[in-house]
């Protein structure tokens, strides 16, 4: 029986240890009172640890009684099979046992990032894509990884640490955060607003400033859980949305969660979830979309997840190359499939007008339960899979390709509009053009041609063929299935047609294939052909010319990529410049995303939110001589025996890395006493 | 060979040019458009009557039909009309109904495609859809069943040309008028019971509004008689459009073969079938015909038309693309 700190063992002697595993602050919160100076030199070597950005561990160890502990294995059977108040039962014999724990020592352990995570950031930063890191590590370990991975910078305008303990304390702290941000006299900032919706104020210097300007966020978990109940979740998400960069650390899986929900339910964004370990699960889970990397954390990750992949820089081709072009197909394919209907049905509107208006069908019956199953099925389909409006070199070099998606250009109700209205007029001019061309039409050999068969044979080719050369405008990337597949539509379009108005068929169903003899009768007339070119060209001119008018006058961003794409391509392959410059940052140390295990039911529980101690004035130079290279600051806890005292630790950090004065407020007994006696 | 036409300015233009061997070609592909857009229209009463119809319909007082126009049976009307030069052959005579709608659905759906192909099985037992032209009201079956074949068009036409003071008969040849299709596959006599055709339709009624029953339509000739009629089949090919023309018959033989001479003609009308009372009108079309089929001035003004404006829109784009280019060169370095 292990829960996520302890585990009691039986050593070969046959002595009960249990052995404790976990955050410094828990782990010494645990500890029996012998340990104090081991504590504060572990401490002490923690913070070293921390400041070089390692992942820290405190270890302890506990020697058990037989018979307690058979004791409270009973209680812990009682308590586990119980019905009620089952987890407050588990929990205090948890904290029962987990006390008094002597400290063994503690472990650091370095976790590179990933290749390719700081390009892969700044990459999607300049596809418009908001980045927060959601972690379990500590403030310390948070920041370095910020830092290395550019998100933090240091020419940022200023870094917001939100650590509060109470809920007075974080609103103030958010509040404050958000007066820097924007200047005192903004208290009328409506909610969701984001930066770039700010423009509006563009006359303002403090808006520009903001726009312009660049805040980061860290907020700390015990201040999350406050900053997550529903009065302050409101200022909280207008902080974090100001701020270029968010970093929450010390977060539990449930938080993570929480916060994803909150983006989710706030703003009109979608939401993309990563991680890599079991605790990230319900982050993925949350999110709209949930990506898992597959690595040393197991596959928890990415048994939940949407998508799964090794390293996380796969991330930009997700998104940038994968998700645009899943978009942009998408988009065309629905334009296409919404304008092919409409052309197809609305000839038998027209229709209607000129046949009494009794449902008469323009088309053959087969041709109409073919039409979107094989004549016009493959075409689209391979639009809508192979599709790429611009190859992905292009894709990954220009981030801000990834706009429209995000702005929802490619398919909205305009668009949905022009694209029905495209295939009315088609239907229309598919309808009229034959219908003036029948109205005294006869064949070459004198004999009816403006029988309703022929009528619905030359408007079916004419259909297929408009809608075929449709698809072959609208794809933008042909490759070999693409062709095979439109031109093979309209080869099986012709097979089948001649098929069913055979004799052969008509012997065997003479009911149902009426249309006997009709294509081979229609389609020898020479005008029969010519009514199709027409209706084809005049369907089809328009839309040409408007999309290069559209493209020469108004080009987007895409169409811009796409002519240097072309004019590249027609240089030859001389262009080699694609590598991207490496960013030459100032890295602190190299970190790993992931989030150390079992903050769960600790911080639920309730036990993250004792108070802490703060070091006493008796040590003051170890702690505030202290400077490292970049900023940082002394954290070091130590419990004072039978005192309850409060602590603010308020930390700023400035653009210099100079650390403010640590306000401590200490009663001691000795001070209490000095108070009263004098 | 078609006669020179009217437009001697383009030919003579054509004729200026060196090359004249594309440009021959060139006119006589124009001459035969101009023959689909401008028909030489010199026949008087023809071509008042806007372009060449001749409607017989007779709901005005001063029209030759007017009195057959009330329903009568049996009644004969006369068309006086003429030509002034010869309207070169082989000449087409159509009959054309509108506001006629054979594309109504139930009608199109009344048949029943079996009997006409000939499967006596379905000679006692027409199809549903035929209703109420399926059982007469003995309860005795119809064959043709149907209301497609129940309205057959029943006028018959008779030619006159005035040679000399005598009416000399132009005949019409009403062989090979329908589909080859239609007349070899879709539609089939029942086989013939003892040698006869009728015998096949024993226990069976005509459609009733059919002066005689389906083996009589043609008693002289057994490859014209029953269902591969060539008057029936053109009929059951129901048109697409409200307003539609049907062949009667061709003018090609003997004298005609070039055509119909200039001179007076008579058409004799045997006045049977009823279009008043749903505003119909009945008309008769002499037309020849080119590589392209009849008469069709849409497509023809269609494709100067769209012609035109593509070649409008070329220049434009290419005027938009000469201009936007270069700016777009600068964009992209």
């Amino acid at each position: 029986m292990c829960d996520f700190f302890s585990c009691p063992v039986r050593n070969p002697e046959g002595q009960l240890k249990l052995y404790s595993k976990g955050a410094d602050t828990i782990i010494f919160d645990l500890l029996d009172q012998s340990n104090e100076e081991l504590m504060y030199t572990t401490s002490e070597h923690l913070n070293e640890f921390a400041g070089e950005g390692l992942r820290t561990l405190a270890l302890a160890y506990k020697d058990l009684d037989e018979d307690m502990f058979d004791e409270w294995m009973k209680k812990l059977l009682f308590a586990s099979t119980s019905l009620n108040n089952r987890e407050e039962s588990l929990g205090a014999l948890y904290e029962e046992i987990e006390e008094g724990l002597m400290l063994l020592g503690a472990t650091a352990i370095e976790d590179k990032l990933q290749e390719g995570v700081p390009e892969t950031i700044s990459c999607l930063t300049l596809a418009n894509i908001k980045i927060w890191v959601l972690t379990g590590d500590k403030l310390e370990t948070a920041m370095n990884i910020g830092y290395s991975c550019n998100m933090l910078r240091d020419d940022m305008n200023e870094v917001f640490i939100i650590s509060g303990h109470t809920l007075l304390e974080v609103q103030r702290e958010l509040k404050n955060a958000k007066e820097r941000i924007m200047g005192p006299s903004r208290d009328r900032f409506s909610s969701g607003q984001d930066v770039g919706k700010t423009d509006m104020y563009a006359s303002d210097s403090v808006f520009e400033e903001t726009i312009i300007a660049e805040y980061a966020l860290i907020i700390n978990g015990h201040s999350l859980a406050h900053a997550l109940e529903a009065d302050l979740e409101q200022i909280l998400l207008d902080v974090a949305c100001l701020c270029k960069t968010v970093i929450c650390c010390r977060v539990t899986p449930l938080q993570k969660a929480q916060v994803v929900e909150l983006v989710k339910r706030h703003k009109r964004a979608v939401t993309l979830a990563i991680g890599d370990g079991a605790n990230d699960v319900s982050m993925i889970k949350t999110a709209h979309i949930g990506v898992g990397i597959s690595g040393q954390e197991g596959m928890q990750a990415v048994l939940a997840s949407d998508y799964s992949f090794a390293q996380f820089r796969y991330l930009q081709r997700l998104l940038l190359v994968h998700g645009r072009w899943s978009y942009h197909r998408m988009c065309n394919f629905l334009c296409y499939f919404f304008y092919k209907n409409f052309a197809f049905t609305l000839v038998h509107f027209w229709y209607g007008f000129l046949c009494g208006f009794s449902a008469q069908t323009v088309y053959d019956q087969w041709f109409i339960t073919l039409f979107n199953i094989v004549y016009t099925s493959l075409p689209v389909l391979a639009m809508g899979l192979f599709d790429q409006d611009v190859n992905e070199q292009y894709s990954l070099r220009y981030p801000n390709l990834y706009r429209p998606g995000q702005l929802n250009l490619l398919f909205n109700k305009r668009k949905f509009f022009t694209c029905t209205l495209q295939g009315v007029c088609t239907s229309f001019v598919l309808f009229f053009i034959p219908y003036g061309a029948f109205l005294s039409a006869v064949r070459d050999d004198g004999s009816h041609i403006t029988d309703h068969q022929s009528f619905a044979v030359t408007i079916a080719t004419s259909l297929v063929i408009v809608v075929s050369v449709q698809i072959g405008l609208d794809t933008n990337y042909w490759t070999a299935v693409n062709h095979f597949f439109v031109w093979g539509s309209l080869a099986v379009y012709f097979a089948i047609l001649f098929a069913m108005n055979s004799d052969g068929i008509f012997r065997i169903f003479p009911s149902q294939f009426p249309f006997v003899g009709t294509a081979r009768n229609t389609l020898n007339q020479k005008s029969v052909w010519l009514v199709i070119l027409l209706t084809t060209v005049v369907c089809t001119m328009p839309v040409v010319a408007m999309r290069f008018l559209k493209t020469d006058l108004h080009p987007t961003q895409t169409d811009k990529v796409r002519l240097l794409q072309q004019a590249t391509r027609r240089q030859g392959p001389q262009e080699q410049n694609l590598r991207r410059v490496r960013r030459t940052s100032s890295r602190r140390s190299a970190y790993a995303f992931a989030h150390q295990q079992g903050y769960g039911e600790l911080i639920t529980s309730g036990k993250n939110m004792k108070v802490h101690t703060s070091s006493t004035s008796a040590f003051p130079g170890n702690s505030l001589g202290r400077t490292h290279s970049s900023s940082s600051w002394i954290e070091s806890m130590l419990k004072k025996r039978g005192d309850s005292n409060s602590a603010v630790e308020a930390e700023e950090t400035t653009d210099s890395g100079i650390t403010d004065q640590t306000r401590v407020d200490v009663l001691s007994e000795h001070s209490l006493e000095t108070l009263y006696t004098n | 060979m078609s006669k020179p036409l009217k437009k001697i300015s383009l030919t003579k233009l054509l004729h200026q040019n060196k090359n004249k061997w594309s440009f021959i070609k060139l006119r006589q592909f124009y001459q035969s458009l101009e023959k689909i857009l401008k028909e030489t229209c010199s026949y008087a009463e023809l071509c008042t009557n806007n372009g060449h119809w001749l409607d017989y319909t007779g709901t005005e007082m001063n029209s030759s039909c007017f009195s057959c126009s009330s329903v009568k049976p049996d009644c004969v009307c006369e068309l006086t009309f003429s030509f002034s030069q010869l309207f070169e052959g082989p000449v087409f005579f159509y009959y054309g109904l509108s506001n006629y709608y054979q594309n109504y659905r139930q009608y199109g759906v009344s048949k029943d495609a079996n009997q006409l192909s000939g499967d006596t099985t379905y000679f006692l037992s027409p199809q549903d859809t035929c209703s109420p032209y399926q059982y007469d009201s003995s309860g005795k079956p119809i064959v043709p069943c149907g209301s497609i074949a129940n309205s057959k068009f029943n006028d018959t036409f008779k030619l006159y040309l005035m040679v000399n003071g005598v009416k000399t008969l132009v005949p019409f040849d009403g062989k090979g008028i329908a589909w080859w299709t239609d007349y070899n596959v879709k539609y089939r006599n029942p086989a013939t019971v003892n040698g006869s055709l009728a015998k096949a339709f024993d226990g069976t009624v005509k459609p009733p509004n059919w002066p005689k029953p389906a083996y009589e339509l043609d008693p002289s000739d057994a490859a014209n008689n029953g269902f591969v009629n060539q008057d029936f089949l053109v009929w059951m090919r129901r048109a697409a459009l409200p307003n539609f023309r049907k062949l009667y018959g061709r003018i090609t033989g003997g004298d005609y073969s070039q055509g119909l001479p200039a001179g007076n003609y008579t058409l004799q009308i045997n006045y049977n079938y009823p279009v008043v009372n749903f505003k119909g009108t009945k008309k008769v079309i002499f037309s020849n015909v080119s590589w392209m089929g009849g008469k069709n001035e849409f497509l023809g003004l269609a494709y100067l038309v769209i012609g035109c404006l593509c070649v409008v829109m070329a220049i434009v784009m290419l005027i938009v693309y000469a201009k936007y280019k270069f700016s777009d060169d600068d964009d992209m370095q």
